[in-house]
């Protein structure tokens, strides 16, 4: 297999086009979406590869659209992704819902930039975490991502694929226009070094006649691929096992929600990933996720030559969030802050995980700029 | 760790300047992190590219004390010059910019201008000249950045550009 | 005369057994429009497995769930932007959008008019009934004025949308539309349009006596389509016609026929033409 781009060795690109070249590399194929900044870059880079590599890429007539053709790409057999940021992502619930509701393995890139509607086209942000996790109706259950470097956003763009297919869902990959437009040196692997996970198909005409069972008990059914003989019927309406629509028996309701919450929480220690850094002994944490966790380090770092012993946890994985490992960490810690570029959203995770053990203060940033590391120790140190 | 700062106005090629000197950390295996920040006007309104290289992880997303501060014009001088360290390293092409602390430089545009007959050059002249004063990156490194990063076929002429300010700069 | 096979052949043959009944009231049009779908399937001999059915939200939309083939039944108005993604991954199968005035023609509006601009190769069966039957009987964007609906109780003073001269001029390879009354012509038409590249369209005008009939002193669908036949009017005779006497017609006939590639055959000469700008190939 050729590729549109150099494998196997590192390159100094931005972010966006890291995870193009990731989505290209988890085998993804299909590509729709709609003009906007500052996430085009991830279309223009796909838009040039995937006529290429025998993949598809199309501009859609808006981001509902493009959310729609990608789940009828998943349902046809192709690994599919769009990529937006806030004002698409808005339009994007409703199908991220369908998505959800039909277990639908699909990737969404939010570049996150100011908001609300239009706000700051070109200036990071980090206001989506809640509509990432809560933006579309009625309970629901999915995944979301966050990466802190282009490194990451290459690496978590191929995660989100895999997580995508192991759990026949939707994956948000929350990004922001900083590290969209950041140049890094990132390590593009080659092929052979990348491991990929493919979407469970029937077995048996068995397992093909329940696409939303529950054959093999980890909450996954297999996926019957449109076109290879099934007959299998996809609805939005809450449906039974077989997929019949049953939109007034409370049972069958229940019993498809709660296997789709399932389905992803009782996995939820092999999704979740956090990486820490000094908290061995320390007595103040931050706990941060995407491009403040950068000044979080360094304010660490800073804190520490101050004599203070403090310590962070960066959140990769921000849907499902760990609430029990907050607790335990507010056990072990007297006070936790939290630096992140809203008015507090991933704050209300943390205060709800720490579970009043240990005080939960938010530093709050808003209009573009990423908190420096000093905006965080002069908050920490008082 | 090196903070480097490249500012000036739109239409002098500051950001393809800084993308060129990330490519060339990025060759010889350093870490490195380039970011850019234009005012909305494309041409003439102030650029600014920030280079960070290091040989550990880099953890900033943007300069905050600069080493290093390569000024082309007034404007982008004016902009960002109080984020260069105290002790940091201004170079400023000594036409245009008229600064109020300690310099080095030279009349980049003009040497431009003389070796190849564009002043649009500008930009490779003085990362030529950064890269002999600070010695961040191999010039050779920096010729192959130039090759993968500039439009086809005008190649040998930035690399002309970059080798009179490296000179520049030795002296 | 065309020698028909039994109804009940039709159905043991192609709509799943256990989810039956469906939903449509007495006297419905989609029952009928279903029907002539699978009869046109089944005497172009298509493959059952080769056929996906897509949908959006309303009663000609739940018609995905009782056939049996595969099937996505989305959210509304959306069904020709899933069918897109269909589509181009996988050409080898035909699509069938089952689609309502509502759903195509208000929320799903757009999608409709680049999907016909792109040519997507989909085969769209509308069912015009002037309303919003599930919801119980609101104004359609395709409802003339002075048809009363729940949101225009004292009658429609909007005007109303040609969906097939909309196809038409947004460039469809095949727009034809019929009353379900006229089933030779509609049969004939779908099989029509199942053969062709491109975006193909049938639309119908089909009765809902229940939630349009009833507002509008229609309470059955004979009535109904005794209506139909006094306000449809061949094109032939149409062009003849001078505009004042159309006023509150509606032209049936086949309005385009013709070849322009499909979406699936640009984008596969897409792919060659990047293959060769980036040399790739020769």
């Amino acid at each position: 297999m050729r590729y549109p781009f150099p494998v196997g060795k590192s390159d100094f690109i931005q972010g966006d086009e890291a995870i193009a070249r990731a989505a290209i590399l988890a085998g993804c194929r299909f590509y729709a979406g709609y003009p906007i900044t500052p996430a085009s870059e991830i279309f223009e880079a796909m838009a040039l590869y995937m006529p290429l590599v025998d993949g598809v890429s199309i501009q859609m007539e808006d981001e509902i659209a493009s959310i729609a053709a990608i789940i009828g790409a998943s349902w046809a057999g192709a690994k599919a992704m769009t990529a937006t940021s806030g004002p698409g992502f808005s339009l994007m619930m409703e199908n991220l819902g369908y998505a959800i509701m039909t277990e639908t393995p699909i990737v969404v890139v939010d570049v996150q930039r100011g908001g609300p509607s239009t706000g700051q086209p070109t200036l990071a942000a980090q206001g989506d975490i809640m509509q990432a996790i809560w933006g579309t109706h009625g309970d629901h259950m999915l995944i979301v991502l966050s990466p802190s470097t282009v490194q990451e956003a290459f690496d978590f763009t191929i995660r989100a694929f895999n997580l995508a297919e192991k759990y026949r869902t939707p994956v948000v990959l929350l990004t922001d226009a900083e590290i969209a437009h950041m140049r890094e040196r990132v390590y593009i692997p080659s092929p052979e070094e990348i491991e990929l996970v493919e979407r469970k198909l029937p077995a048996s005409e068995e397992e093909a006649k329940l696409p939303f069972g529950d054959p093999h008990g980890d909450g996954v059914p297999p996926m019957p691929i449109f076109g290879r003989g099934y007959r299998t019927y996809v609805t939005g309406l809450t449906h039974d096992e077989r997929g019949r629509p049953r939109t007034v028996d409370a049972e069958v309701h229940e019993k498809l929600i709660t296997r789709i919450f399932r389905k992803i929480l009782d996995h939820k220690d092999e999704i979740i990933s956090y990486e820490e850094f000094m908290l061995d002994d320390a007595d103040v944490a931050i706990v941060s996720t995407g491009i403040v966790s950068r000044s979080a380090i360094r304010a660490v770092k800073i804190l520490r030559e101050r004599g203070v012993k403090a310590g962070m946890v960066k959140i990769n994985t921000i849907w499902p969030f760990d609430f029990d490992y907050i607790e335990q960490l507010a056990e072990r810690v007297g006070k936790i802050y939290v630096p992140e570029m809203n008015l507090g959203q991933l704050y209300h995770l943390v205060k709800e995980g720490a579970n009043g053990k240990a005080e939960v203060e938010l530093i709050a940033k808003i209009g573009g700029e990423v908190h420096t590391p000093m905006e965080i120790v002069e908050r920490v140190v008082g | 760790m090196m903070q480097i700062r490249l500012a000036g106005i739109g239409g002098q090629g500051v950001v393809l300047a800084g993308v060129i000197l990330g490519e060339a950390a990025a060759i010889e295996g350093l870490n490195v992190l380039q970011t850019q920040d234009y005012s909305s006007a494309s041409r003439g309104g102030h650029s600014i590219a920030d280079v960070i290289i290091s040989k550990e992880p880099i953890y900033d997303v943007m300069v905050t004390r600069a080493d290093v501060l390569v000024a082309l014009h007034q404007l982008g001088y004016d902009t960002v010059k109080d984020e260069l360290r105290e002790d940091g390293l201004l170079i400023i092409d000594t036409d245009l910019v008229k600064p109020d602390r300690e310099y080095v430089g030279a009349p980049f545009t003009r040497i431009a201008e003389e070796t190849t007959g564009l002043a649009l050059t500008v930009n490779m002249v003085a990362l030529g000249y950064l890269v002999a004063k600070t010695g961040v990156v191999k010039k050779e490194s920096v010729e192959e950045a130039i090759r993968r990063r500039v439009p086809k076929g005008t190649e040998e002429i930035n690399i002309k550009a970059f080798m009179a300010g490296y000179e520049e700069g030795l002296k | 005369m065309m020698y028909m096979k039994s109804a009940y052949e039709i159905r043991d043959k192609y709509l799943r057994k256990d989810m039956l009944p469906t939903i449509f009231c007495p006297g419905c049009g989609i029952g009928s429009v279903l029907q002539f779908t699978l009869r046109a399937i089944d005497d172009l001999g298509l493959n059952q497995d080769e056929i996906v059915w897509v949908s959006g939200i309303g009663c000609s939309s739940r018609v995905p769930g009782f056939v049996n083939f595969d099937g996505l039944h989305t959210t509304h108005g959306r069904a020709l932007a899933f069918a897109t993604g269909i589509k181009l991954t996988n050409p080898d199968l035909k699509i069938i959008a089952f689609m309502g005035d509502g759903d195509a023609a208000a929320i799903g509006g757009n999608h409709f008019i680049h999907a016909i601009r792109r040519n997507l190769d989909v085969t769209v069966i509308l069912i015009n009934n002037f309303t919003y039957g599930m919801t119980g009987g609101q104004v359609a964007p395709t409802a003339l004025k002075g048809l009363r609906g729940t949101t225009a109780p004292y009658g429609q003073f909007e005007n109303p949308f040609d969906i097939a001269g909309l196809a038409v001029a947004a460039g469809a390879n095949y727009v034809a539309r019929w009353s379900v009354f006229n089933y030779l012509q509609g049969i004939n038409s779908i099989k029509k349009a199942l053969s062709k590249e491109g975006f193909t369209l049938v639309e119908f005008l089909s009765p809902c006596p229940i939630s349009f009939g009833r507002r509008n002193r229609m309470k059955t669908a004979p009535e109904l389509l005794r209506w139909y036949q006094k306000i449809t009017v061949p094109l032939a005779k149409a062009k003849k016609m001078p505009p004042e006497e159309l006023e509150g017609k509606i032209v049936i006939g086949e309005f385009a026929d013709r070849d322009r590639p499909g979406l699936v055959r640009e984008y596969e000469a897409y792919k060659k033409r990047a293959k060769k700008m980036m040399g790739w190939e020769e």
